[in-house]
């Protein structure tokens, strides 16, 4: 293969970004430099002044919010039509930018919850905020791909930053073992997601000039040339987000990984990972293979309905609310796969508000953050035990504890009028208009059935009342607790109330 | 060179890839689990190749360059949470790993 000079030169031009390529993504330029200042802090910063760390990683991260939601710029466009950048291996459009935005969030709240629970361990702040930040920034790319290298690359680098955070506490058995069983599951759903890739790549090669591009792989499959080969492929790619989803049947790996994560990384895990998982698997199915909906959506389906029963089974018979909590998110993600099945039925021109589906998972991330601010500030000998009877009496010993717990678990069980009861009703709405009524069915009885789970936590802080003398000590909740506690609960009403004005 | 085709790329591709999904299925040790793990991003590499040398596109031989940048990594934090667990341990068996349950 050899190439004449003059051509090369010619290509290298038509394929160098412009400068239009580099505004679009500013938000996620910055956020890396924001990763990058934090080493350089820790490097020169004297150790008495290591608080001023998290604090510029909070107040960068604050400026790259309110700079993504600029309207009418390069990054945020406001155009309602999706633009490709650098020659095809980006795409933004308004719905990306509200993918942003739930990563940015997550972020910005695991730096709030995390830098307590860190010193208490004596584990170093810094480098934790710096992976935090480079996974920001890879999952916010993840979520504008528009090409199979591109996806693959910020979605490796999210895993590999996860990895290190599931295990970030070295002295512990539990994150430890925690973070091998991440380090296993991952490794093997990415390379089973490669394998798809290399076959889409391969039998779709001999009809388009660049088959790992989004577009011309929705055009070659538009034009009939899938074989079973790239059915294969889209199976293992579909799967391989599956997994970062939590969807059935590759749900096994949570309940372990998230018990025994430190709870700022489970929280991260459970919003910002879930939600890459989300976004890619929309992607993927209204993008490249958007031709195969007729045979995608029946699957899609079915993984919905046994991603609600696995998930709600098992969370009925978990004790440890860390548990709870990460089997809740897996009838979650069936929740999220649901709302996604009826994008896919409703198809491209459908009747639905394209936010459905960051507008829940800004909710569920809301829900999730106050429930781990929560269980945070309760004082536990060890991070990874935590039964349903170590809240018993918690109303007594810190009603702000026991108020922000309340607000989140109502918020994640869908109870009105907070903002997780509205998530859950426009996905409601979207399946009824598109007539799924087995996917509806199967979310309404699982709402039901998330009841009782979810309120036995709650039971167990408020209405139980303390058993001994000794347990009736109040906890000290630090200002940064009390301050993401109010602010959150304030956003699970108000997110909720904007829509009765 | 004039006797292979794709198809004699692809089976050993596809031959190992299996022998790697079937190890981290089967094998306990956590650092044989793992080098499975590789063999099996190696053989989707060695397709990835194959394909591109046959269908005459480049983007796959480029593609290899990303992911074997992408597999160093992972195996750097990798191997270091597996040391890490060897040394809070002493064993690097998964069937050992029991300390997260309900």
């Amino acid at each position: 293969m050899t190439f004449p000079m003059a051509s090369t030169e010619l290509a290298l031009k038509l394929l160098a970004p412009r400068n239009a390529d580099w505004a679009s993504i500013l938000p996620e330029i910055s956020v890396a430099g924001l990763a990058l200042l934090c080493l350089i802090q820790a490097m020169f910063l004297n150790k008495k002044l290591n608080w001023l760390i998290p604090t510029t990683a909070r107040i960068g991260l604050g400026l790259v919010v309110l700079m993504s939601l600029i309207p009418f710029t390069p990054w945020n466009p406001c155009s309602g039509v999706a633009t490709t950048t650098f020659s095809g291996l980006l795409q933004l459009s308004d719905v990306t930018c509200g993918f942003r935005l739930t990563f940015l969030i997550s972020a910005l709240l695991t730096s709030f919850i995390a830098t307590k629970f860190l010193e208490e361990r004596h584990a170093v702040v810094a480098d934790y905020h710096h992976v935090v930040l480079v996974i920001t920034a890879a999952f916010m790319l993840l979520a504008q791909s528009n090409h199979f290298v591109s996806l693959f690359v910020s979605l490796e680098t999210a895993a590999v930053g996860l990895y290190i955070l599931v295990g970030y506490l070295r002295k512990s058995d539990a994150s430890l073992e925690a973070g091998v069983k991440y380090l296993v599951a991952g490794g093997l759903s990415s390379a089973l997601l490669l394998m798809g890739i290399v076959l889409v790549y391969g039998s779709l090669g001999a009809t388009t000039p660049d088959s790992l591009n989004f577009d011309q792989i929705a055009k070659a499959l538009a034009a009939g040339h899938g074989t079973a080969l790239t059915l294969t492929g889209v199976a293992l790619i579909l799967g391989g987000a599956a997994f970062k989803l939590g969807a059935f049947p590759f749900q096994t790996w949570i309940p372990d990984v998230y018990q025994g994560a430190p709870t700022p990384t489970t929280a991260l895990l459970g919003t910002a990972s879930k939600a890459a998982g989300a976004f890619t698997l929309f992607l993927l199915v209204t993008g490249p293979f958007q031709p195969l909906a007729p045979k995608l959506a029946p699957v899609l389906a079915i993984t919905t309905i046994l991603t609600l029963v696995a998930g709600n089974l098992a969370a009925l018979a978990a004790t440890d609310i860390k548990r709870i909590i990460a089997l809740s998110g897996v009838s979650h993600a069936g929740f999220i796969l649901a709302a996604i099945t009826g994008i896919l039925v409703a198809g491209e021109n459908g009747d639905y508000d394209t936010n459905l589906l960051a507008y829940y998972l800004i909710a569920y991330t809301i829900g999730s953050f106050l429930v781990a601010q929560a269980l945070i500030s309760i004082p536990a000998a060890e991070d990874h035990r935590r039964p349903l009877l170590q809240l018993r009496g918690l109303i007594r010993r810190s009603p702000i504890l026991a108020g922000g717990l309340g607000f989140g678990i109502s918020s994640l069980a869908g109870v009105p009028p907070s903002i997780g009861f509205f998530a859950k009703l426009f996905i409601l709405i979207l399946l009824a208009k598109v007539k799924l009524w087995w996917v509806f069915g199967a979310v309404l009885l699982s709402v039901a059935v998330s009841i009782h789970y979810y309120f036995s936590i709650i039971r167990e802080a408020v209405v139980r009342p303390s058993v001994g003398d000794e347990i009736i000590e109040t906890i000290e909740v630090s200002a940064t607790a009390k301050f993401v506690i109010g602010a959150l609960s304030a956003a699970t009403m108000i997110g909720g109330m904007l829509f009765f004005v | 060179m004039e006797h292979t085709t794709l198809s004699h790329h692809l089976l050993l591709a596809g031959m190992l890839f299996v022998i790697g999904l079937s190890g981290v299925l089967i094998r306990r040790n956590l650092l044989v689990v793992y080098m499975c793990l590789e063999l099996m991003l190696t053989a989707s590499t060695l397709a990835l190749v194959a394909f591109s040398r046959f269908n005459n596109t480049m983007d796959g031989a480029i593609f290899v360059f990303f992911i074997i940048t992408v597999a160093a990594a992972e195996v750097a934090v990798g191997l270091a949470l597996i040391v890490a667990l060897f040394r809070q341990r002493q064993t690097v068996s998964s069937e050992k790993l029991t300390t997260l349950c309900d």
